[in-house]
């Protein structure tokens, strides 16, 4: 178990560390649905489905 | 059939199966990430050729796969499981969700071939979310049977951590590929390497996929011929297998739903756009509170082996309909206190006739489907997310907005004859009305962006962390209950169409209506009523008529 807890913080270490170099140019908000693509409002439903 | 649940350690032969289901989900979410993170490049890639009409299509067929296309693969792909086998039908799901995948890394963009190119990228959209539908259900299925009796809450609870590792995998790639070759290249030919990456991902789960066996539960069943002939007949068209999914919709899923989107994508969304901190730090916050959050998803999963599924789900969805309303204002106070001083403090208004004002959360609406006066002046406050209160204006008066003592005409947009655009005169006079109110809203501290000094970081942390723990408290034991709850003849079907139902309209469409509630009243909390509601109907639902099932054998039926 341990080991897995380490191999989890490390891996989202690296992946914090990396936000914290690019964070701006990831969206974490998940996949979009096309409405993007014929300029609808800037509403948050282009946020995910799951 | 029943394992006693010896207080032993997990099995090696345990790990690989919790290990190889949960391969496919992590996949999953990667892939899901992915097309949040890439969004924009992919429009530009296969989109942007196209004219409005065929762009509309197109954004009806990509919403359509992520709604409906998932729970009609639940049904497909949960039949087959229950037919031939969790194995295989776990096999056919992530080769075709891994292959799609992967194919988009080498689809030539609209430049290349035409029109083909959005098409087959629909296509292979399509493809995913049918795959997808029946990742979820075989992952926890596969998993839960293999489970000894008593832990199979912790088992299935690793299920749930695979979000947080798509998540951070996803960035890693991404963000590393940037970093590594910059972004004039990435954004050329670099953003098909997230997607080529995932054919080792697609590969590791494969192979270790072909060298699992076959669920003891089903073999068990097959062997005595007991496997359903029609296991959606069985599901759907008898009352008593009906009503239970029902209520696992109702009772379960849909309030885990609206606090999981609540919990992350809202929490993300509202601390971004709402109270205008930064993208890297609003990044950062979140994806500091999934990791402090994500090992609450066994520990709540551990617990409710011991003291039930039910208590915990009921309790997160309840404590998230008690204090959403509270924390999400605290989440505004420390985030941004400028910006929350000045909302307090400045009066804005929208005096409209009600009768032209139209419904603007439409996730497929067009700019140009909103023409009143009264459209144009939410959407300006609603779009910065300016809060207003309304007044009703006289029939068929032009509307208006008024900021502290100053007030501002609106204006009624005019559409051009092709249909796809305002007329040249109304876009200049549309762009001018909005810059006069953003100005005004601007001077008077409306639309101030968050003031790293001012920002209580740590109070932010202990919300957010908190928002994830209500998340692991509906997440952590939900495979478990769902998987609990039906007989393994049709237990993949039956589980998976609620889990997809649930997360998909109820989850997916949040942050559509809560737009759309906030846009039509102007009040930026507005809509958390929503997952307040939903929250609070699950709990009620649950707690009548929704069964303790941590001590059902879940062989005993077969």
């Amino acid at each position: 178990m341990w080991k897995i807890f380490i191999g989890f913080v490390v891996f989202a270490g690296a992946g914090l560390f990396l936000i914290f170099k690019g964070g701006d140019k990831v969206d974490m908000s998940g996949e979009k649905h096309g409405t993007e693509q014929h300029a609808p409002a800037p509403s948050p439903s282009a946020s995910a489905v799951k | 059939m029943t394992t006693t649940a010896a207080a032993r350690p997990m099995s090696a032969e345990e790990k690989k199966v919790i290990f190889a289901s949960s391969l496919g989900t992590v996949f999953e979410w990667y892939d899901f990430y992915l097309y949040g993170s890439l969004a924009a490049i992919i429009a530009k890639q296969f989109f942007s050729g196209l004219d409005p009409s065929a762009a509309y299509i197109f954004a009806l067929l990509a919403f359509a796969a992520g709604f409906l296309v998932r729970p009609f693969g639940a049904i497909v792909f949960g039949r087959l499981g229950d037919m031939i086998g969790r194995k295989y039908t776990f096999l056919v799901t992530i080769l075709i969700m891994g292959s799609a995948t992967f194919v988009v890394g080498l689809l030539p963009n609209y430049a290349s071939i035409g029109l083909a190119a959005p098409v087959i990228l629909v296509i292979l959209r399509m493809l995913q979310g049918l795959a997808l539908g029946g990742e979820y259900g075989g992952a926890a299925t596969y998993v839960a049977e293999h489970s000894p009796q008593g832990k199979r809450g912790a088992y299935t609870s690793w299920i749930q951590t695979t979000a947080t590792l798509g998540l951070f995998l996803s960035l890693m790639v991404i963000l590393g590929t940037r970093l590594a070759i910059g972004e004039a290249a990435f954004a050329d030919w670099g953003w098909r390497v997230p997607f080529l990456l995932s054919i080792i991902l697609l590969g590791v789960s494969v192979w270790i996929r072909l060298s699992m066996n076959e669920s003891p539960a089903f073999q068990k069943m097959k062997a005595e011929g007991k496997t359903s002939k029609a296991p959606l007949t069985e599901s759907f068209g008898q009352w008593k297998n009906l009503k239970v999914v029902i209520l696992a919709l109702l009772g379960l899923t849909a309030g885990q739903a609206v606090v999981w989107y609540t919990g992350q994508f809202y929490a993300l969304f509202f601390l971004s756009t709402i109270a205008k901190v930064d993208g890297v730090t609003a990044n950062l916050l979140i994806a500091a509170a999934l990791v402090i959050g994500t090992p609450f998803f066994i520990l709540f999963g551990v617990l409710s082996d011991k003291i039930g599924r039910k208590p915990i789900i009921m309790a997160g969805c309840l404590l998230a309909a008690a204090s959403y309303f509270t924390v999400f204002p605290m989440l505004m106070n420390y985030a941004n206190p400028a910006l929350a001083k000045a909302q307090a403090t400045i009066p804005v208004a929208v005096t409209a006739d009600p009768a032209s004002c139209s419904f603007q959360g439409s996730p497929i609406a067009r700019e140009i489907d909103f023409t009143s006066s009264c459209d144009q002046a939410k959407r300006v406050l609603a779009q910065n997310f300016i809060p207003y209160i309304n007044k009703v204006g006289p029939t068929g008066s032009v509307a208006s907005i008024s900021i502290g003592t100053a007030s501002f005409a609106s204006l009624n947009a005019v559409v051009n004859d092709k249909g796809n655009g305002f007329t040249a005169d109304s876009a200049k006079a549309i762009a001018e009305f909005k810059k006069t109110v953003l100005d005004a809203a601007k001077a008077n501290g409306l639309t101030a962006k968050a003031d790293d000094k001012a920002m209580n970081k740590g109070m932010i942390m202990v919300i957010l962390v908190y928002l994830v723990i209500l998340v692991t408290m509906v997440y952590g034991p939900i495979a478990a209950m769902l998987v609990e709850m039906f007989p393994t003849r049709i237990r993949y079907t039956s589980m998976s169409l609620p889990y997809h139902i649930g997360n998909g309209w109820f989850g997916g469409l949040l942050p559509t209506t809560a737009f759309a509630m906030v846009a039509a009243t102007g009040d930026i909390y507005y809509g958390l009523w929503y997952p307040v509601i939903v929250a609070l109907g699950t709990f009620l639902i649950g707690m009548f008529f929704i069964k303790e099932t941590k001590d059902v054998d879940i062989f005993a039926n077969d």
